[in-house]
């Protein structure tokens, strides 16, 4: 009799298996230049999701937005006129450093070292380790100087092994909540930000983030002249 | 939308494989075309394949790093392309021209370190860029009477076009009120016609 084994081998593909994607998404033509996504599903512990869109099923896709978890609609506007499009929404994991708190003034600043903009591995810290998702994996030790009466140079420690990247976070004073401002590359650990008006007080914050898996392709193609 | 390939697609058959060649956007039918240039490295800049810098923070002189094509002078032409800012310590540093070949036509610049982009003439077109990620340009110029910009998509710039002769230009050049240093990726360059 081999009905365990193959039995075994059943369950364990079906361990193996990827998963539904939780996630669906729609998209609606609701102007003949204007496209609105809905979706439905969330994963409970994703940081936010990462709206893409292309104008060919198999891509290139590009990046629209960093999305809050809560958000579940968004409206792509003005649109190429008679031109297929086609998106898609991952969500990205990961936890965020404690932030600091930034008010920039009139100075006199520190004078900033040469690319001191440059997203950059300052060598010599301590190798992260912790998988992104895993407990204490946020990035720590966050620091921010002032270098220009609009721009702020930031440091952390990188505390994870298999991150896609990090995330600069800022929430300028009056609003509610944090928005994703720069996506970095994976080890970076210093980056340097030119401030908008409405960042003269803010706080920061850096993640370091995975993507999961992608929503289905939601498909419209627009109208108009 | 029907695309009518020429026969350089055809020789790109022989060369290590590239990335799927997109669609043009818009309606056709559309004919793709591969445009000659020179590079054009002056002042501080520097040009390595699709990877253009400034080096320098100069606020004044030349200081540019970009490819210069052919010039056109009639029918719709088509010009799509992926940027990253990928450092930009300075401020207002033309992307890509659209330029007529008496004087600036199309300018669109970056500015704040990549959080903004203007076009000629100081107007805002979008602002909150989010830093490190690439931004898909389409210009649309229909010689004679308008040319149109989409970024991500979105039509976000239109200006009418007089009758003349003109060239597309792209990478990283300091304009008249910008400074570096800046390095900018720019990747999926195509071009079409009608």
């Amino acid at each position: 009799m081999r009905a365990a084994p193959v039995a075994l081998l059943l369950l364990a593909a079906a361990c193996s298996a990827p998963r539904q994607t939780p996630v669906h998404l729609t998209a609606t033509l609701v102007s003949p230049t204007d496209i609105t996504l809905r979706w439905e599903g969330r994963e409970p512990d994703a940081a936010g999701h990462v709206l893409e869109f292309a104008t060919e099923p198999q891509g290139p896709y590009t990046i629209l937005g960093f999305l809050p978890p809560e958000q579940s609609t968004y409206t792509h506007p003005d649109l190429i006129p008679r031109t297929p499009f086609y998106y898609r929404l991952r969500p990205y994991y990961g936890q965020a450093s404690a932030p600091v708190d930034v008010a920039l003034g009139a100075g006199p600043h520190a004078k900033p070292e040469p690319g001191w903009s440059a997203p950059r591995t300052i060598p010599g810290g301590p190798k992260g380790a912790r998988p992104v998702r895993s407990e204490g994996a946020a990035p720590s030790d966050l620091r921010a100087i002032v270098t220009q009466a609009d721009g702020v140079a930031f440091r952390w420690t990188d505390r994870t092994s298999d991150e896609e990247g990090f995330l600069l976070e800022d929430r300028p004073s009056g609003r509610p909540d944090f928005r994703v401002v720069a996506a970095l590359d994976p080890d970076v650990n210093a980056f340097g930000l030119v401030t908008l008006p409405e960042e003269s007080r803010a706080s920061y914050r850096v993640r370091a983030f995975r993507y999961g898996q992608p929503s289905n392709v939601a498909h419209q193609t627009t109208g108009g002249s | 939308m029907r695309l009518v390939t020429t026969g350089a697609l055809a020789i790109g058959l022989l060369v290590p494989a590239l990335p799927a060649a997109a669609d043009p956007v818009e309606s056709g039918p559309w004919t793709s075309y591969e445009p000659t240039f020179t590079v054009q490295e002056r002042g501080c800049g520097d040009v390595n394949d699709l990877t253009f810098k400034l080096s320098c923070s100069t606020g004044s002189g030349d200081q540019r790093a970009e490819r210069r094509y052919a010039t056109y002078s009639s029918g719709t032409r088509q010009f799509e392309g992926y940027f990253k800012i990928t450092s930009l310590e300075g401020t207002r540093i033309s992307l890509k021209q659209t330029f007529k070949t008496t004087g600036p036509f199309f300018m669109l610049a970056v500015e704040r370190g990549g959080r903004l982009y203007s076009v000629h003439g100081g107007d805002t077109i979008a602002t909150g860029a989010t830093i490190g990620t690439t931004v898909r340009v389409n210009t649309v110029h229909v010689v004679g009477s308008t040319h149109r910009t989409y970024i991500n998509g979105s039509l976000k710039h239109t200006v009418s076009s007089e009758n003349g002769s003109f060239y597309d230009k792209f990478g990283a050049y300091r304009t008249g009120s910008g400074k570096g240093p800046a390095t900018v990726e720019w990747s999926g360059i195509q071009f079409w016609r009608k």
